[in-house]
């Protein structure tokens, strides 16, 4: 796997961080799950079951789950900005400390390359992040997203890939996860006028 | 015989689930429901019988195993599973709002419901650690919903809150999954890498970093599920705003079966660490569980978030049964975890009447129930009786015989704590008991209607199934039962 690959995985990670629209931040990891599918076909050239299941990855993470959050934003347009939010700024340095913590913290464990290692280490926490400093409840699900694609550059990069029954039952899971994320999504903004989860702050004792 | 046995028993409740689609009537659905369900728990239990049978030479399957872990979980989600779908047709005909459009929210309710219980039932059985892993994300994909029901603003919160808590959750434990297999196999596996027995084989192979680190994610990342503290935030949200049968699920089916996962973990990967790392790690969720959810209940808490609350002490107290690992400690967790499923899943019931009656029990301690329905009081009274570990309640044995295998494994400090914290938890719902029950608040008495008899009849069911487990506790200790219990994974 190329540098310039790895690359563009963690800074398309930090634009979903920074961005405001939610569309444009769908669009990005809608990107980056392509960059990521089509590595996954280029590495399963000639064998027939890692090419089924690399196709079916990338149909569900670069088109059929981004389709689904671009409808659920289309229903749930915001009046006006989130006041909630933090300055971008705030946020892209919150997000880098953790997930530069982590990437230093966790030793080798076994992958190909050191970079993808630590590319995927820092994906999933940059997904962690995201849902933590963002409030639209869409960015949460592109949080799940992110970390997801953490998991897969890790399955590319581990010596003979996962088991395709494992990265099939991943693409299902995240296709169940991010519908339920969708209709709650939905839901909360139908019945708070806004998606913004940090209204949601009711139950305490 | 055994393999089809193993395939129809999540098989049935996921049929159940869709047929109740065709249903035309609110009525043909609950039929379909309660006849599915009574199907499940039959076959369930029969596996249980074949699975105890098996105890003391645990059977394999191309995808499963049989042993006596097997055994008692598939028969306690089969029992809080049945309950529930039978209590839940008198729940959803006094269901007012929710959130699924009017027409469809009853069978969105039974498909959601049917498709969790099938996973639950699916869990203790398997016999691969990342199949494992899906069946538990499964559970969330098929219960947010559910806890989110009722379709009020709190209900959001709480099913919002246990979608991204727990998902990243798992997350975390799939990262530590995923090193265990490189390491296991660092030029290449297969899906059986990760059955249980081959972890278990592979562990002492691992490098110590990346067994170290594959250990504290997976067992750290379904911590979060299970709801030990401090990664519990979702517990007390989703068990108090999710339907009371949903409730009842979770709290007694749900939490156990994932602790059975990562103590398949401990037993199968804990080897490969320095001595008294893996156990320790249980024992501080498990100190930590006791030490946040005690003050809770001392609190003067509404009903179903009292009953989250209990539900965070007991998780608590199957991790320090665990992490001592000794014969004695291993009988209790068995006993608890069957206790703590009866005792608590009648708890959540009786709500079902109590928030009929007295709707601000939803936001306050219920009180002067005596006076007001004799029945729901006794549902409340065997229900907080027992988890607070009063004698004769099977909880009051499993937690003495946890406690006695926690000296007996030399871990007197830890058991001193727990014993000191247990006994201010018995306090704290023995006066949430007295005030429930016997306060002497003038309460108008509720009619006896359809959901306070079957309360009624549910509580005298439960009180025989929670003496009857007091019994078990003398046969227990030092049985071939509970010497062989995780047999199928070592």
């Amino acid at each position: 796997m190329s540098d310039a690959v790895i690359w563009s995985l963690v800074v398309s990670a930090l634009l979903v961080v920074v961005v405001r629209r939610r569309s444009v931040a769908i669009v990005v990891v809608a990107a980056q799950s392509l960059i990521l599918g089509a590595q996954a076909i280029a590495d399963a050239s000639g064998e027939s079951t890692a090419l089924l299941v690399a196709g079916a990855v990338l149909l569900a993470k670069g088109v059929v789950l981004p389709v689904l959050l671009i409808a659920v934003v289309t229903r749930t347009r915001e009046a006006s900005r989130i006041a909630t939010e933090r300055h971008p700024l705030a946020r892209l340095t919150l997000a880098l400390a953790v997930a530069l913590g982590l990437a230093a913290l966790v030793p080798r464990f076994g992958l190909t390359s050191a970079g993808a290692e630590h590319a995927a280490v820092g994906l999933v926490a940059l997904g962690i992040a995201t849902a933590i400093v963002r409030r639209p409840a869409i960015f949460q699900a592109l949080g799940f997203l992110l970390a997801e694609n953490g998991l897969y550059l890790a399955a590319l990069a581990a010596p003979g890939g996962l088991p395709a029954f494992i990265e099939l039952g991943l693409v299902f899971d995240l296709v169940v996860v991010i519908s339920v994320a969708g209709a709650f999504s939905a839901k909360i903004h139908e019945e708070l006028g806004t998606s913004d989860t940090s209204l949601l702050g009711g139950l305490r004792d | 015989m055994t393999e089809a046995l193993v395939i129809v028993v999540p098989g049935l409740p996921i049929l159940s689930g869709l047929l109740i689609q065709l249903a035309g009537t609110p009525r043909g659905a609950d039929r379909i429901n309660i006849a599915g369900a009574v199907a499940t728990a039959a076959a369930a239990l029969t596996l249980t019988a074949v699975a105890l049978a098996h105890s003391a030479t645990p059977e394999h399957g191309s995808w499963y195993v049989l042993d006596g872990a097997t055994g008692a979980f598939v028969a306690v989600v089969a029992v809080v599973g049945l309950l529930s779908a039978l209590v839940s047709p008198a729940y959803l005909a006094g269901a007012g709002r929710s959130f699924f459009r009017a027409a469809r929210a009853r069978s969105w309710y039974y498909l959601g419901f049917h498709l969790f219980w099938a996973a639950l039932l699916a869990l203790p059985l398997v016999d691969n650690l990342a199949v494992a892993w899906l069946l538990v994300e499964a559970t969330t994909g098929a219960s947010a919903l559910l806890v989110a029901y009722s379709g009020r603003r709190a209900a959001l919160e709480a099913g919002w809150k246990y979608l991204v808590l727990t998902t990243f959750g798992v997350t975390v434990a799939l990262v530590g999954i995923l090193i265990l297999y490189v390491g296991l196999a660092p030029h290449g596996g297969l899906l059986s890498t990760l059955d249980w027995q081959n972890i278990a084989h592979g562990a002492g192979s691992l490098p110590p970093e990346s067994a170290l680190l594959a250990f504290l994610l997976i067992v750290g990342g379904l911590a979060t599920k299970i709801g030990w503290a401090p990664v519990h935030n979702w517990l007390p949200d989703a068990h108090s705003e999710a339907p009371p049968p949903v409730s009842a699920l979770l709290s007694a089916a749900l939490l156990p079966t994932v602790v059975l996962i990562a103590w398949r973990v401990l037993e199968t990967l804990g080897p490969a660490l320095r001595d008294g790392v893996a156990s320790g790690t249980f024992l501080a969720f498990g100190l930590v569980s006791l030490a946040i959810a005690v003050p809770f209940l001392w609190r003067p808490l509404a009903w179903k978030r009292l009953l989250a609350y209990s539900s965070l002490e007991h998780m608590g107290v199957l991790a320090l049964g665990i992490g001592f690992a000794t014969p004695l400690a291993t009988a209790g967790v068995v006993l608890h975890v069957a206790g703590h499923a009866l005792a608590k899943a009648l708890g959540f019931y009786a709500a079902a009447p109590l928030l009929r009656h007295q709707p601000e029990a939803a936001e306050r301690p219920a009180r002067g129930l005596a006076g007001a329905s004799p029945g729901t009081a006794a549902a409340v009274g065997v229900s907080l009786g027992s988890l607070s570990g009063l004698p004769p309640s099977p909880l009051f044995f499993s937690e003495l015989l946890v406690l006695l295998g926690g000296i007996d494994a030399g871990e007197i400090v830890v058991t001193a704590i727990a014993a000191t914290l247990l006994a201010c938890g018995f306090l704290g719902l023995a006066h949430a008991l007295i005030e429930g029950v016997v306060s002497d608040d003038r309460q108008r008495p509720w009619r006896r209607g359809r959901q306070v008899l079957a309360i009624e009849r549910l509580t005298v069911v439960i009180g025989v199934g929670l003496i009857g487990l007091s019994a078990t506790a003398y046969l227990l200790p030092g049985s071939t039962f509970v010497d062989r219990l995780m047999g199928g994974v070592g």
